[in-house]
């Protein structure tokens, strides 16, 4: 039965294969649509739900939070390094983490900070910066691989275009590849930014150059990253920090600002949404095209292979048979489609992969999230009815005559 | 052996077709002549179980086919009847041996093919598409396949009428032989072969009512 079925399909390979084809795009595109869309907001919230708290200058929090997450945007500006250590004795603080972004190399940004920053990752090659050092790197896999750089080398990062620091970096490790926003940065400690733009302001200074508009890093940070030891923590420490005037030991005043990392990726992420409600719906209306192409595809099959029942019929095949010999062939079109259009998303996924990673989120292609393996259930379900039901009012007319 | 007794078929066109009592003995042949419409394929289609008569009863084998159900009707011609169709009833996409392998759907023995292929000088056509087969070939196909499954009553309709005399008649003979010992009826309006059967019918003076309106074939009625 299945063998003849096989050979009845193949003869019908024009149609077979736009039903095919029909569904894996249309089912394809569903898939992947709710997948990415559920893989970047997993992603994101996840990211940003590691840590309690941004603090940082006063201005967008947008900015603050894909700034310190995603190394996105241009850092608010600077706030003291005192902050870090007022923090550290605070009750409610579980961990602190520097952030300090200024300098680049080969156009990717370089961040200093601590090691804790990092823990989680990995080193594919060497080790990471120790945290007594000075000027050691710490590169991400995409920097290593298209700059050519392996462990041991030294690099030269720059301020700005064509003010390349002095003082070399030697590279101490190469980050293992994530697919992340990590593949493409440079990580240092802190102190070295530090002694980077101390070295950069006395040369100036040395030099009578002309005046340069630079930030000034010395004891400075661009943001503190925060988990308190309680989640209740971090809204009162929100409601400390935000907005308040930090006055440093050198008398400066700085307006800070204090964000809870989610709050702020699920503004963002709401406002998205409606991006992802319009994306939903046009798959929800490729997929109802597509159910009633199915449908026209196949009733119109049924009606080319009307002489062939008949036929089938007056040599005696009967029709339980000849409904049988149908629904496999459907069956086989529709698990196939409905296996290519899972694998379609897949590959897909894949491809996307990288330019996603930009958000900071790895696609993993083997995640499939429940309403998907529905959706595509459907599908199947729908390549089926249009045959079950034809065939079975066939079937329910006794004789051949008429 | 097959027997019909007060047999009659009504059409939408609300012609009828009577039929006198008819026995047809197991192992002979019989060529059934008569005139275009005179109710000679529907004669055939009321013994295979395709159509039901509206009156009266079939009897094969002592079993009333007529108080049957169409599945057990099916499954009778599937097994027992081999018919041979006028416009053959070929799946033209399909192989010749696929043809045959349809019947295996229900689960007919077709070891017998590639015997009868031989037989009718088809082995050599066996894995070729039947719209790429000539006429006679194509009848001999249809030969095969009501042959392959060794039925005990074989119904032919105009098994020539699709072919020239020469080749007909090389078909015909052909089909006499290998049909030799089973009950073989034969519809067609060429008096010409009649020596090849044991008996031949004149379906002219076996029918009667509004034979003249009736349609001409099983095509029209099914």
């Amino acid at each position: 039965m299945f063998h003849f079925a096989m050979k009845n399909l193949a003869i019908k390979k024009a149609q077979t294969l736009l039903v095919i084809l029909s569904i894996v795009l249309s089912a394809g595109v569903a898939v992947l649509a709710y997948n990415v869309s559920g893989q970047v907001n997993d992603g994101i919230t996840g990211t940003a739900a590691y840590y309690s708290a941004i603090i940082g200058p006063s201005g967008s929090k947008t900015q603050l939070a894909m700034n310190t997450m995603y190394f996105s945007d241009e850092p608010l500006g600077t706030i003291p390094y005192e902050v870090i250590s007022e923090l550290q004795q605070d009750m409610r603080v579980a961990s602190v983490v520097p952030f300090a972004m200024a300098d680049s190399y080969n156009g990717y940004s370089v961040v200093g900070t601590s090691t804790d920053f990092l823990s989680g990752k990995n080193v594919s090659q060497g080790e990471m910066f120790s945290a007594a050092g000075s000027f050691e790197a710490v590169l991400g896999a995409n920097v290593a691989r298209v700059s050519g750089v392996r462990v041991g080398d030294q690099i030269y990062t720059s301020h700005s275009v064509g003010e390349t620091h002095k003082t070399p970096y030697t590279v101490t490790g190469i980050l293992q590849e994530t697919h992340t926003v990590y593949d493409n940065v440079v990580f240092t400690q802190l102190q070295t930014i530090w002694a980077a733009h101390e070295e950069e302001e006395e040369e100036h200074e040395e030099g009578h150059e002309e005046e340069h508009e630079h930030e000034e890093m010395n004891g400075m940070v661009c943001a503190v990253l925060v988990r308190t030891l309680n989640p209740t923590y971090a809204m009162t420490l929100v409601n400390d920090y935000d907005g308040r005037i930090f006055m440093s030991r050198d008398g400066g005043s700085h307006t800070l600002q204090a964000i809870e990392p989610m709050d702020t990726v699920r503004g963002i992420l709401q406002d998205a949404d409606t991006t992802r409600y319009i994306v939903f719906i046009l798959c929800a209306i490729i997929l109802v095209m597509n159910v009633m192409m199915i449908i026209i595809i196949t009733l119109l099959n049924l009606y080319h292979s009307a002489g062939e029942i008949r036929l089938m019929r007056l040599i005696g095949i009967s029709m339980r048979k000849i409904n049988l010999l149908y629904l496999i062939q459907n069956l086989v079109v529709g698990f196939a489609a409905v296996l290519l259009a899972f694998l379609l998303s897949r590959v897909c996924l894949l491809l996307m992969r990288d330019y996603v990673a930009q958000m900071g989120v790895v696609l993993n292609a083997s995640k499939v999230y429940p309403l998907e393996a529905v959706l595509l259930a459907a599908v199947f379900i729908i390549n089926l009815l249009p045959t079950m039901i034809c065939t079975w009012r066939m079937a329910g007319q006794e004789g051949i005559n008429n | 052996m097959i027997q019909l007794h007060q047999v009659s078929k009504h059409f939408h066109n609300e012609t009828a077709i009577r039929y006198s009592d008819m026995v047809f003995e197991d192992g002979h042949s019989y060529l059934l002549l008569g005139a275009s419409g005179c109710g000679k394929s529907t004669l055939l289609n009321l013994i295979a179980g395709i159509i039901s008569p509206d009156t009266g009863e079939i009897i094969i084998n002592g079993r009333v086919m007529t108080n049957e159900s169409q599945q057990v009707r099916d499954a009778f011609r599937i097994r027992s009847i081999g018919y041979i169709f006028q416009d053959f009833k070929l799946i033209e996409d399909m192989t010749v041996q696929d043809n045959i392998d349809i019947l295996r759907l229900e689960g007919v023995d077709v070891s017998h093919a590639a015997g009868l292929f031989a037989a009718l000088g088809m082995q050599e056509k066996r894995n070729k598409k039947v719209r790429q087969l000539s006429g006679g070939e194509k009848q001999r196909v249809a030969i095969v396949r009501a042959l392959v499954k060794q039925p005990d009553i074989i119904l032919a309709d105009e098994p020539t009428g699709n072919l020239n005399f020469s080749i007909g008649e090389q078909v015909m003979r052909e089909l006499a032989e290998t049909a030799r010992g089973k009950t073989l009826i034969t519809v067609t309006h060429d008096e010409r072969l009649a020596s090849y059967f044991d008996h031949v019918v004149d379906m002219n003076e076996m029918t009667s009512g509004g034979l003249f309106d009736a349609p001409s074939d099983s095509r029209e009625v099914m």
